[in-house]
């Protein structure tokens, strides 16, 4: 089975957000772009296949400027994939249609049983990237999937997608994209000798195809929202002292609930 | 020239959703008089058609689901791009449901348009239309413009008002079928289950959730947060420290590896305020905290907090929540 993972590099999410100095996006000035978020679930749960289907390989693909996209390939590789491909542009592109066209331009050219990517980046959130992927490739796809499992008898994939008031239990053949929304809390960590030797390891690099750095998405203006003040603390001698403030305050100040 | 648009609605129980009812009134919002079209996805109700113009759409098409059952984004874009080139569309609105973020993304790319999705605010100006859209789990907000001559916005549901109901022409509803979709015999939807939510409405779509954290003590103990949560008829939620200790699923989960909510209101009860647990819930508009340790990091990011013992404040909350609302 030939797994394809597909990984945003993302400020760390400790980050404290400033506003570049033209105010249009998030200043990049000393961020460490990491994997995180769904992304790293995605490489997780692509390591987890590998290691029940006898055969596979999982293939990582990151797509921007470097050093960031290979940088966090390097830490795909230290995780246990087996290559990295990094789809190179000069500068940093933010439209989720653009880096779907540029993955998926590689993506079609190479055999991908199943391209993982997160059902959302851990930045711009924008949740488009797994369909527009599958769109553009022709091929079945899903995101906020869970429980994806591998069935070998009936040579298909199980798994649950998630929608607002209900989880679907679906089953489908490769090939197959999927955004994953699968969180494991304690994705597996990279050991330091795997961490040596993925730095020696090679990092194949391609160009995005011309004419997919054009985006038709401009950022415009980031803002941060005015730090929040601290809570305004309840003082209260007996609990439902304590309750009936509280409640006077949502209901006739704050108004969220009648 | 107004340009036009189409909105596409999802239903549930036969009606058009809130989420697409919001959409319909920016879709109005937008063009004044000009005519808006609307789609549903689902099967034909005409009352669903005629409560829909009245917030706003002129015309109602239906698009059935594909025979495989179950929605697949990428079967129903080539009846989407059909009724797209009949209406010469240049902007298409949805909600930003999951489903809905799946269809953006799956139609924007065919379509070879602009796409945002979770958005917030939007408005037309020479450029393109501008939407603002919360980033970052809400910790920053990101305005953009979307330039091209076509774009697909999804709205992040409850960011707008109801719309005000107008008198409304008699819905024209035409049903459109479905060419089912190359791959439509691949993928086949085996079953559901309502989403596992502790009781009250689902976690990503309530309107207030209140959330225990370990200081709730035991799994038995959590009952307190569900009643709280029940009387308010809100959402339960979890940190991790709850689902790591098996005390509730890990469905209910907020945070960093868990859901991001943006509700009106948020109660963290018990929860200390880690950064991972707060990216989850720093988008809620009210966030009140509960902690007996007046120095948690928790009221850094709340607007209200009380310093106490969960055990007897959650108890005397829910009954005077429920003295308020008469039950
Ligand atoms: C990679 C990674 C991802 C993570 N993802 C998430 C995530 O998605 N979601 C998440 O929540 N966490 C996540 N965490 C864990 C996070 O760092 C915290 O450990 C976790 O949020 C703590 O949960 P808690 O606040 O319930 O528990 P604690 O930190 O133990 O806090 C318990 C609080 O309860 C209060 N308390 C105790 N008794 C009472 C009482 N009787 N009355 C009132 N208050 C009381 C205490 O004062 C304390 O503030 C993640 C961590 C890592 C490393
Ligand atoms: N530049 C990129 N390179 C590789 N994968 C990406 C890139 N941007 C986004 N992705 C993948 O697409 C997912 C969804 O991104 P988005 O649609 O921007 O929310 C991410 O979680 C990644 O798996």
């Amino acid at each position: 089975m030939e797994i394809a993972v597909c990984v945003k590099p993302v400020p760390d999410p400790d980050t404290r957000l400033r506003a570049s100095p033209d105010q249009r996006t998030l200043d990049p000035e000393g961020v460490k772009y990491v994997l995180a978020g769904y992304d790293e679930s995605a490489v997780e749960q692509g390591l987890l296949l590998r290691e029940q289907i006898p055969g596979s390989a999982v293939r990582a693909f990151a797509f921007g400027p470097a050093p960031r996209a290979p940088e966090i390939l390097r830490s795909c590789l230290a995780l246990g994939c087996d290559s990295a491909t990094h789809v190179a542009a000069n500068e940093p592109v933010d439209d989720p249609l653009v880096v779907a066209a540029a993955l998926g331009t590689v993506l079609g050219s190479r055999p991908a049983d199943l391209i993982l990517v997160g059902k959302q980046a851990l930045d711009d959130e924008e949740g488009l990237v797994a369909p527009a992927l599958g769109a553009l490739l022709d091929r079945p796809s899903f995101s906020s999937v869970t429980d994806l499992r591998w069935s070998p008898d009936r040579a298909r994939f199980s798994f649950r997608r998630s929608t607002e008031v209900e989880v679907e239990r679906w089953e489908a053949p490769p090939p197959l994209v999927l955004g994953l929304q699968q969180a494991w809390n304690d994705p597996r960590t990279a050991k330091l000798p795997n961490v040596l030797k993925a730095r020696r390891m090679p990092i194949e690099s391609v160009p995005a195809a011309p004419g997919a750095a054009a985006g038709r998405s401009v950022p415009l203006r980031f803002d941060l929202p005015a730090p929040r003040a601290g809570a305004r603390m309840i003082e209260y001698s007996t609990p439902a002292e304590a309750a009936e403030r509280l409640v006077r305050i949502l209901r006739e100040e704050a108004k969220v609930f009648p | 020239m107004t340009p036009a648009i189409l909105v596409i609605g999802e239903l549930r129980e036969d009606k058009p959703t809130d989420a697409s009812r919001e959409a319909a009134g920016v879709a109005r919002r937008l063009v004044g008089d000009a005519p808006v079209m609307g789609l549903l996805i689902g099967s034909p109700v005409e009352p669903a058609a005629a409560g829909w113009c009245r917030d706003g759409v002129d015309t109602v098409r239906w698009l059935a689901e594909p025979p495989a059952g179950g929605r697949l984004a990428g079967a129903l874009v080539p009846s989407l791009l059909a009724l797209l080139s009949e209406g010469s569309i240049e902007l298409v609105l949805l909600p930003s449901t999951g489903f809905g973020r799946e269809l953006a993304g799956a139609l924007a790319a065919r379509w070879d348009a602009g796409a945002a999705t979770g958005v917030t605010a939007i408005t037309r100006t020479a450029e393109g239309w501008e939407v603002r859209r919360p980033v970052f789990g809400g910790r920053a907000t990101e305005t953009r413009i979307l330039s091209g001559p076509r774009a697909v916005v999804a709205l992040r549901p409850r960011s707008f008002p109801a719309p005000e109901p107008r008198e409304a022409p008699a819905a024209a509803a035409v049903q459109a079928v479905v060419a089912p979709g190359p791959w439509a015999a691949g993928p086949t939807r085996i079953g559901s289950e309502p989403v596992v939510s502790g009781g009250g409405p689902a976690l990503g779509d309530a309107p207030i959730v209140v959330a225990g954290g370990r200081g709730v003590g035991s799994s038995d103990q959590f009952r307190l947060i569900e009643e709280l949560a029940g009387a308010l008829d809100a959402a339960v939620g979890a940190s991790r420290a709850v689902t790591d200790a098996g005390w509730r699923p890990a469905s209910l989960q907020v945070g960093q590896t868990g859901r991001t909510v943006t509700p009106q209101l948020y109660i963290a009860v018990g929860i200390s305020g880690a950064i991972q647990h707060v990216v989850g819930m720093i988008g809620s508009r009210v966030i009140v905290a509960i902690n007996s340790d007046p120095s948690a990091p928790i009221f850094k990011v709340a607007d209200y907090g009380i310093v106490g013992d969960l055990l007897q404040i959650v108890p005397a909350l829910t009954a005077e929540i429920r003295r308020v609302r008469g039950r």
